[in-house]
């Protein structure tokens, strides 16, 4: 679903990401985690086509990224940390913009069970200036998920939701990931991992340090010890800093 | 205490300065600076050294060939206390809530709570806006000199336009002050602001009736532009008005002053007025801590937006759908729809459609009868200003596109859209509202010059038809050309185009404000000369063989052709540029 090899990002002289590879079924949620810095973001913003790569190859569903971006573009969703909503349009009127861009034809009858499931259909005809931040970030999920997408991209997820609101993204992205889709996250809280993804990639300096299950990277670090923590796993792995 | 708040206005006044300095390290502001710097003198400051008046120069009297025309002072004189009568009434009657006073954010949190006074908070609040006001009315002065007829000198200048302002901001800061203490002793905010509204209404009637029956005559014969607005001001000037008209025009006096004498003579009666203000303002001993907070808050999130250059004006509710979106359908109407929504709500089919109806009723009404020459030279000159000021400066105001969803950029990428789409999308909403203005001025214009036209005999209805529906023709294409070129020094030179978006002062910006107006100026010529000369020499080689209609007709098209072919061009250009576009290290300021 989600097939990446040799993906490298330079800003200028600096590399931020390396010869990067790897995939993701469908079904599979990989949790990319690394110390500040270590090339999360731009991995994600460059396999949603928000930035271009300077090299390696991106392909999403099957279709390649740069050679039909809008092809490819049409599967993905990307969930930003913050939400990127337009001031002056309504919840609705944000459903019914994005359902134009995408053609969802039927997105009415789509959009109210969406909006129900994400508890935000009493505020329909809200702008997001009279939206509490976790209201905003439900938006911009519900803008994400109406074309459906097969492929889904969440930078840093969980930030700014209250613990209601954790439980509830958690529950959200572990039901589209069992409905088939594949989803990649960038997430500094390890707990997220544990319950939520079936892989992790860890990344240090823009490069690939481990990749696999939870379960083959625990073993990898561990060193033969039992009751290791994703913690400690964590701290083994980068070195215990960021250079 | 008054030096603490002092030493506070003082030193942000420094620091302010010292970091728009520090800046000009950079090569970006340095060349705004420059050219600001080029621009002030050019514009203004040469004027005062190669003038008859020097800066401070403080002449006794005029040379005879340089007097003053009394009717011109007398007129803006009456003009000018009708506008600051307006801005008296709008001030008790517009507010639906208690008004707070301007303070920051910063000054709420650590000047409330400190053991000042209300009344050193007052203190406070007015001396911090003298510098706002001392620097605006250097500023006024410099662009009031080119009014060829004022006397006076450059410091009766300044000093005429501080006791405007400053008059104006004591009435501000006491009319915010009385109306929270009335809505303290229990008045309702809506009872009293219609009781106002009310008031303004009853004074209008009376006055026009006053108006109705001691205007003087038209006068007679050929007259000119300024005759007729001189004719207006003595009718405003007469009845219930005149009386109300009194205090604002002995404000303005100072300023209108020919001479040193005169505005000795006047500055008089106008510090009485300010006195009277500033005891009405210090004696209040009014609860206003509340509203100031509400104030500072609202302040504090729009300047937010405005840094973010996300700032729509009024836009606290939801709107009304300009067009209903369906789906599915092009995209690129999705992004006309959405951006309409951030506009006014002025610019809606049925608006335009209304002040086109107006237009056809009023124009033709105007220029009717005997004094069809003053109507019609009072229009063609208003629509060939406006004209020409939507052509140049209108791409810049009218922001509608991808410079105000540049923050949004790494959305608008995950769409699953051609670049070229998202271009053409964005531009589309300024293009139909500068399209909608010059129409409405093509239109006004053609009915202006209807009278004069039938005078000409080449210039037939059916011709004149022809060549209106030509132009309104290119308008849009013409607009679109226009406005491919801001989104593209949007997108080219992104960290300039953040540092002017950004409302932040200083000369740097405007000099970098005036280099982009300059470049689009300078393109546009550029992307014109090929439409304009092919559409000539096919109008000027084909008139003689299909007739002067026919021909329009044809370099119009040859015209909209090149123009097309050439924003077309564009959008593809800018929409490969736009995919390209790295923006983690392009909106890097």
């Amino acid at each position: 679903m989600i097939e990446v090899s040799g993906l490298t990002k330079r800003y200028g002289s600096f590399t931020a990401v390396r010869d990067l590879s790897f995939t993701v079924q469908p079904g599979e949620v990989l949790g990319l985690v690394g110390p500040n810095g270590a090339g999360k973001t731009s991995t994600l913003r460059s396999l949603a086509g928000i930035i271009p790569a300077n090299a390696g190859r991106i392909r999403i569903g099957g279709v390649d990224l740069a050679a039909d971006p809008v092809g490819a573009k049409r599967q993905l969703a990307f969930f930003p940390d913050e939400p990127r909503l337009f001031d002056y349009l309504t919840v609705r009127q944000h459903l019914n913009f994005v359902a134009r861009i995408y053609g969802v034809a039927d997105h009415a009858k789509l959009a109210q069970p969406l909006l129900e499931e994400l508890e935000i259909a009493d505020k329909a005809d809200q702008l997001p200036g009279e939206l509490s931040r976790g209201m905003k970030q439900k938006l911009a999920i519900a803008c994400g998920l109406l074309h459906g997408p097969r492929v889904m991209f969440f930078d840093e997820p969980l930030t700014g939701l209250d613990p209601l609101g954790i439980r509830r993204m958690k529950d959200s992205i572990l039901s589209r990931a069992r409905g088939g889709a594949a989803i990649v996250l960038s997430s500094h809280l390890l707990h997220l991992l544990e319950e939520v993804c079936s892989h992790v990639l860890i990344l240090k300096k823009g490069e690939k340090i481990a990749h696999g299950t939870l379960a083959e990277i625990s073993a990898q670090f561990a060193q033969g010890e039992t009751g290791v923590s994703l913690e400690e796993i964590f701290i083994r792995a980068t070195g215990g800093s960021e250079q | 205490m008054l030096g603490a708040l002092l030493y506070l206005r003082l030193t942000s006044l420094k620091n302010i300065v010292l970091s728009r300095l520090r800046r000009l390290k950079q090569p970006k502001y340095f060349l705004g600076a420059a050219v600001g710097v080029a621009y002030f003198y050019f514009a203004f400051f040469r004027r005062f050294s190669s003038g008859s008046t020097s800066l401070a120069g403080l002449p006794a009297s005029l040379p005879t060939g340089l007097a003053p025309t009394f009717d011109f002072t007398a007129t803006l004189s009456v003009f000018g206390a009708l506008v600051l009568l307006g801005i008296v009434l709008f001030t008790w009657a517009l507010p639906k809530e208690k008004p707070g006073l301007p303070f920051t954010e910063a000054e709420v949190a650590f000047l409330f709570p400190a053991p000042i006074s209300r009344r050193r908070l007052i203190h406070f609040r007015l001396l911090g806006a003298q510098i706002r006001i001392l620097f605006s009315a250097v500023i006024f002065t410099l662009l009031s000199r080119g009014w060829s007829f004022l006397g006076g000198g450059a410091l009766t200048h300044v000093l005429g336009w501080w006791l405007i302002l400053t008059t104006l901001n004591l009435h501000l800061t006491g009319a915010a002050l009385t109306i929270n203490r009335h809505i303290d002793n229990g008045a309702n905010p809506a009872v009293r602001r219609w009781l106002i509204l009310a008031g303004v209404a009853l004074l209008l009637l009376v006055s026009t009736l006053s108006i109705a029956n001691a205007a003087p005559p038209f006068p007679e014969g050929n007259i000119g532009p300024t005759d007729f607005f001189s004719w207006l001001a003595r009718c405003l000037d007469s009845g219930l008005l005149h009386g109300l008209l009194i205090p604002g025009k002995l404000v303005i006096a100072p300023f209108l002053a020919a001479n040193s004498a005169e505005f000795f003579r006047t500055v008089g009666p106008a510090a009485l007025i300010l006195i009277g203000h500033y005891f009405w303002v210090a004696r209040q001993e009014t609860s206003f801590e509340e509203a100031s907070i509400a104030y500072a808050e609202k302040r504090a999130a729009r300047l937010a937006r405005l840094r973010d250059g996300t700032y729509r004006l009024g836009q606290d509710k939801a709107r009304r759908e300009p067009f209903r979106l369906n789906v599915p359908g092009r995209a690129e109407g999705a992004f006309l729809w959405k951006n309409l929504l951030g506009t006014l709500p002025y610019f809606h089919a049925r608006v335009w459609l209304g002040c086109a109806l107006l237009t056809c009723v009023a124009v033709p009404w105007i220029v009717r009868g005997e004094h069809q020459k003053i109507g019609s030279n009072i229009i063609i000159t208003f629509t060939a200003i406006f004209s020409a000021y939507t052509l140049l400066l209108g791409p810049q105001l009218a922001r509608q596109d991808l410079r105000s969803d540049l923050p949004h950029a790494d959305i608008l990428k995950t769409y699953p859209l051609a670049g070229w789409q998202i271009i053409l999308g964005e531009i589309l909403t300024p293009v139909a509202i500068l399209t909608g203005l010059l129409w409405l001025n093509l239109l006004a214009l053609v009915l202006a010059l209807a009278p004069t036209a039938d005078k000409i005999a080449w210039l037939t209805p059916s011709f004149r038809l022809t060549a209106s529906l030509c132009i309104a023709a290119v308008i849009p294409v013409l607009c679109a050309l226009q406005l491919l070129i801001p989104n593209a020094a949007a997108l080219l030179f992104p960290a300039w185009f953040q540092a002017t978006r950004q409302r932040s002062g200083g000369i740097d910006v405007i000099g970098q404000r005036l280099i982009f107006v300059f470049g689009q100026f300078l393109v546009i010529l550029l992307s014109l000369f090929p439409a304009v000369l092919g559409a000539a020499l096919v109008i000027f080689a084909s008139q003689w063989v299909i007739g002067a209609s026919a021909a329009v007709v044809l370099g119009t098209v040859v015209a909209l052709t090149l123009l097309g072919a050439e924003v077309a061009c564009g959008l593809w250009w800018l929409g490969e540029r736009f995919e390209k576009f790295d923006l983690a290290t392009e909106l890097r300021p």
